[in-house]
């Protein structure tokens, strides 16, 4: 179809709606670079002159602040979308091949999982972990990311499977490959898209957690860089150089992130939903 | 039965559930403990087991700094549906609810059919849409917070253009809610866009101009065959907006603190979170975050079911 009458009509209205979802954008933008009386004075202006001291004084900060936070999130971040990915990918095959009644009950269940609101099981969590020894450690906030992230994984990559023809899996077996070759050596291959959608989706919503550090890793120890941002609006009321100095800098790994693998994520979001 | 073997043999695949000979019970086990008991294990431990815990805790007056503990029956559910508190986070989360799953629906719908083009703008702005789903909700919320503030950005501007008393956004009791509603859907708003994108991309072509050739207008043709085409996109849409909106927690702890005044921003999962974790009432928490996923899921499944139907009736 085309647009007839008024063709300019559509990219102008389209592009003073978007303006809307950059005005918030534009805001990190322009006050990292300002100095931090002029933030709340004139929120909106062009850095004039420009400064870094902002970044510079957050990155000298002598209680390692921003390096210490990165380091969680980082090492946080990564060891969980590892775990998630293998545990999920294995788990996931298991039950879409199985036949046995429990595992349409352990679907369900995990499935059901996707909705539970991590307020529901934080105060359990707590003890569960104090048991273990592993509370305020990052070893529970990996090991907790992984139970409560793994229905997702186990979501997308039975869904996958359902497309990957078992005949393949049948022919390996005649081959003589055991369970665990066939599944290393024919099926994970196989599972690479959904694979990068687990860990892109994983991986971002992982970084950005709020509550789960915040609760697991507790007050006195240490934060990752989305509970430092926290922190430091409390701890510096007036410092919004700090602040905005940290926003940049956790949101811009992301950032460049989701740029360079946009496509994937837009294929990861509408591969689930357009199957309806 | 006598069935010639040479000619049922041979094609293998007539019924393809029951072809597969089922391995012996031992090697079932040791593949179940291989590939399925890691996963489930860890599932088990950090979400099924602290469920049964919740529950287990919700019949008791548990409170890890005031021992001991007692076994109340259900005292604790019993209380809830008489504390005002808990009553005015109910009515909270669902107006918060009810304008999240509407706005970011209505409004990504729209923008949806606005950007369903070719061309290097309409690329550039779906990035710009989606943007936001892939901000932190602490980083969203400080930044709308300078926005908002009596003095931010939006009152600065609604000064210079003559508003002697701007409104308290995030500061008046009776706007501070629909302020965190607004800020939501706009970060949610990116999500429904791509998954309406993805919809109207699925919806051929031929039809519309088949329609177009009968003389339909285009509000007929997006109410007759875009609209009923996008009923799987509407699903997901409401669904994953519902089960956000309902557990909002990050927003509120970083904006208001569920002020201004008493409660006005509280909702479930910040009261649920503020009774257990800093007022140490974990027996009655434990109640009020039982209800809470009684809520979250009854809801979920009425709304999935209905949105369902409609799909088949097409």
């Amino acid at each position: 179809m085309k647009d007839s009458r008024l063709p300019w009509l559509r990219p102008v209205v389209a592009l003073v709606i978007s303006a809307f979802f950059l005005v918030p954008l534009y805001m990190i933008l322009v006050n990292v670079f300002k100095q931090g009386e002029k933030i709340t004075q004139s929120p909106a202006s062009l850095p004039d002159p420009p400064t870094l001291d902002n970044i510079t004084g957050l990155l000298s900060r002598t209680d390692n602040l921003f390096w210490a936070s990165l380091t969680n999130s980082i090492v946080v971040t990564t060891l969980s979308i590892i775990l998630l990915t293998v545990l999920s990918a294995m788990l996931g095959h298991f039950l879409a091949r199985s036949r046995s009644r429990w595992a349409r009950v352990a679907m369900l269940l995990l499935l059901s999982g996707l909705m539970i609101p991590p307020q529901v099981i934080l105060m359990p969590i707590t003890q569960v972990l104090r048991a273990l020894g592993l509370m305020t450690t990052l070893q529970g906030l990996v090991l907790f990311n992984v139970g409560y992230y793994i229905p997702f994984g186990v979501f997308v990559f039975t869904g996958f499977l359902r497309g990957i023809p078992i005949e393949l899996e049948e022919a390996a077996a005649i081959d003589g490959a055991s369970r665990s070759r066939i599944f290393w050596r024919v099926v994970f291959p196989l599972l690479r898209p959904a694979t990068a959608s687990v860990l892109i989706f994983l991986g971002v919503w992982i970084w950005n957690d709020f509550i789960n550090p915040l609760v697991i890793l507790g007050p006195s120890q240490g934060t990752t860089i989305t509970t430092g941002i926290y922190r430091s609006i409390g701890q510096y009321q007036a410092d919004f150089g700090t602040v905005f100095a940290l926003m940049f800098l956790a949101t811009l790994p992301v950032l460049i992130f989701y740029l360079f693998l946009q496509k994937h994520f837009v294929k990861g979001l509408t591969g689930g939903a357009t199957k309806g | 039965m006598a069935v010639d073997v040479r000619t049922t043999s041979v094609p293998a695949s007539a019924t393809p559930g029951s072809r597969r000979p089922r391995l012996p019970r031992a090697e079932r086990l040791r593949q179940f403990a291989l590939f399925g008991a890691p996963g489930l294990l860890v599932y088990t431990c950090f979400v099924l087991a602290p469920i049964a815990i919740s529950f287990g805790y919700s019949l008791t007056n548990h409170n890890p700094f005031n021992p001991p503990t007692r076994f109340v029956g259900l005292d604790n559910y019993r209380l809830l549906f008489t504390d005002s508190e808990f009553l005015t986070s109910l009515r909270v989360t669902t107006i918060l609810t009810v304008i999240v799953v509407i706005v970011p629906n209505v409004a990504g719908l729209g923008i949806a059919v606005l950007l369903d083009r070719k061309g290097w703008l309409y690329n550039a702005l779906r990035t710009v849409f989606f943007t936001p789903m892939v901000l932190s909700s602490v980083v969203v919320s400080v930044v709308w917070t300078r926005m908002l503030d009596d003095e931010g950005l939006v009152n600065q501007t609604l000064r210079a253009l003559g508003v002697e008393q701007p409104p308290g956004w995030l500061s008046d009791p009776r706007l501070a809610l629909y302020s965190i509603a607004i800020i939501l859907s706009w970060q949610m708003l990116g999500f429904c866009v791509v998954v309406y994108l993805a919809g109207l991309q699925g919806v051929p072509n031929e039809l519309a101009e088949a329609a177009s050739i009968d003389g339909a207008g285009p509000v007929r043709r997006f109410r007759s065959i875009t609209w009923p085409l996008l009923a799987p996109s509407l699903t997901i849409n409401t669904v994953v907006l519902l089960i956000t909106a309902f557990k909002v927690f990050d927003h509120i702890q970083v904006i208001t603190h569920g002020g201004p005044g008493t409660g006005t921003t509280a909702t479930i999962a910040y009261d649920v979170l503020q009774t257990g974790l800093v007022a140490n009432r974990q027996g009655y928490a434990s109640a009020m975050a039982i209800v809470m996923l009684v809520i979250i899921a009854a809801a979920a499944g009425v709304t999935l079911k209905v949105l369902n139907r409609r799909e088949v009736n097409l």
